[in-house]
């Protein structure tokens, strides 16, 4: 039997009331399992709209199944990383108790494990005590990823995971994730602006401005007629050589 | 003091005031998190249009008030997906819209009407049998329900596209702490009246807040201040001849600066 994809989406629009045109509009594409996919885009292009169709958060026409699974059956499949979290930062919340907020009180063995699991393979298991609200931006990141595993889904979503945190912290944030997506046959859509970590990381990048625009390997996609259709005249990918400068 | 305690008013005052305490200090745990502090105050003056209703036609005025803010609570969060406006500014409309009705519906009734002070100010040394009951009623139902379901409040309190993305039902959950707060809010007229009811759901949360390490020792923190709140400002109230329902206000406020002053002392102190 053949594999079954990670994840289809079949001709997905959303139609937001009181707006002219879609949102997003007649989007298909398909992940297979470990995988990592990168939507790319402008802002307004539609990049966070598709993450929440899949999760359910926005109303949509065409299908989005899971592992064969209608999305809304299998919902417990996804973990997601929201782009920003707006949370008074002066609650006593703790790193503990907002990893662990999926959970909903479920103890056990496993439950455990996993907690140790990835608080630790993030390199959070020292903050767990700390206040949510005195973390840098990067290990807020990590927190949230953190919350999005214990409940070991086989299926991350993350909306533009680098937006807030430093150079440094993206391509740690970007290495773990790539190492979670090859220790737990994990599969990752993610929403980005940064074009490096989109070569370096993708397996398969997604290129929308409302409409599905190309598919591929970042060799293939990002090459500056794409972009330059994709972001306007402005956008190129410089590769350094080594020691080297700009060409 | 101990001589008054034989009085089965003031037992059942105690009684009420400690179940009130109990209950909105709980609640207001997930208002300061939901960050809805104005949703006590809204439904409680909106219920005016019930006390009102229930005085002109004669009958039990707290009855139709909990008609009134129940059924605001059962459609406050869908108003609030459906009509695309933000929290704050739907129970910027509630409270005003109804407590207008309420004030129409009183000046179709003439002459003053006394007990009207009563569910503005509280009148808690009145709470009878049946009113004991219903609060005990309420309170049940409060601490039941957060017990079984306070997880999910929290996240989807916190986080709603978190907690749906986990499998919550937000809009259910959310709806549910909606009602419970409604529910309170009546339960708590009798003991400080629709202008401070907002007070107790307020002040223990944001107390603990300030003095607790985690989220779990705030929902253990604001209960214990909400209880010694209302059982001091009763004491207070029953020493000095006040009014009960603004003593026990007054008294929480006090911990809320004593808190404030010892959390600004110590950070003065670090620095």
């Amino acid at each position: 039997m053949a594999d079954v994809p990670a994840l289809t989406v079949s001709h997905l629009t959303v139609q937001f009331e009181r707006q002219d045109s879609p949102a997003v509009e007649d989007v298909s594409f398909s992940l297979d399992e470990g995988q990592i996919a990168i939507l790319i885009g402008p802002n307004g292009s539609g990049k966070s709209t598709v993450l929440k169709a899949i999760l359910g958060l926005v109303p949509f026409t065409g299908q989005v199944s899971i592992f064969g699974a209608p999305a809304v059956e299998a919902r417990r499949q996804i973990g997601y990383v929201p782009q920003r979290l707006g949370f008074d930062v002066t609650l006593p919340l703790t790193v503990r108790e907002t990893v662990r907020m999926p959970l909903l009180g479920r103890r056990g063995r496993e439950v455990e494990t996993a907690f140790d699991h990835f608080t630790e393979a993030l390199g959070i298991s020292q903050l767990l005590d700390r206040p949510l609200g005195t973390l840098s931006g990067g290990q807020l990141k990590r927190a949230l990823i953190a919350r999005a595993m214990v409940t070991t889904p086989r299926l991350l979503l993350l909306d533009e995971p680098e937006a807030g945190v430093d150079i440094g912290g993206e391509q740690t944030l970007y290495d773990l994730l790539n190492s979670l997506v090859s220790h737990h046959r994990l599969t990752a859509l993610v929403c980005s602006h940064e074009l490096d970590i989109v070569s370096r990381y993708a397996d398969l990048v997604l290129c929308l401005n409302r409409r599905l625009q190309c598919t591929g390997p970042p060799g293939d996609v990002l090459t500056p007629d794409a972009l330059r259709r994709l972001y306007g005249a402005a956008a190129a990918l410089y590769r350094h050589r080594a020691g080297g400068s700009p060409p | 003091m101990i001589e008054a305690l034989g009085y089965p008013f003031v037992q059942r005052a105690i009684v009420a005031g400690l179940l009130v305490g109990l209950v909105t200090s709980l609640l207001g745990v997930l208002v300061v998190l939901r960050r809805s502090a104005f949703f006590g105050d809204a439904v409680a003056h909106a219920s005016l249009a019930g006390v009102a209703a229930g005085v002109v036609t004669g009958t039990s005025p707290l009855a139709l008030a909990a008609v009134v803010a129940v059924s605001i609570g059962l459609s406050l969060h869908r108003f609030e997906r459906s009509a695309r406006l933000s929290l704050d500014t739907i129970l910027g409309f509630v409270l005003p819209f109804f407590m207008a009705i309420g004030v129409l519906l009183l000046s179709l009734s003439p002459g003053f009407q006394p007990e009207l002070l009563s569910y503005l100010f509280g009148s808690i040394l009145t709470v009878s049998w049946e009113g004991l009951l219903a609060i005990a009623a309420v309170g049940t139902v409060v601490v039941v329900t957060m017990a079984r379901h306070g997880r999910a409040m929290v996240f989807a309190a916190f986080d709603p596209d978190g907690a749906h993305a986990a499998g919550v039902n937000v809009s259910r959950v959310l709806t549910t702490f909606h009602v419970l707060l409604a529910l309170a809010v009546i339960a708590s007229i009798s003991v400080v009246g629709i202008v401070l009811v907002n007070a107790l759901l307020v002040i223990p949360a944001a107390s603990a807040k300030l003095l607790a390490p985690s989220l779990r020792r705030m929902f253990v923190l604001a209960p214990l201040i909400g209880l010694s709140s209302v059982l001091a400002g009763l004491v207070v109230s029953y020493r000095l001849d006040l009014p009960s329902g603004p003593a026990i206000v007054v008294v929480a406020g006090l911990v809320l600066l004593i808190a404030w002053a010892s959390v600004a002392g110590r950070r003065a102190g670090t620095r």
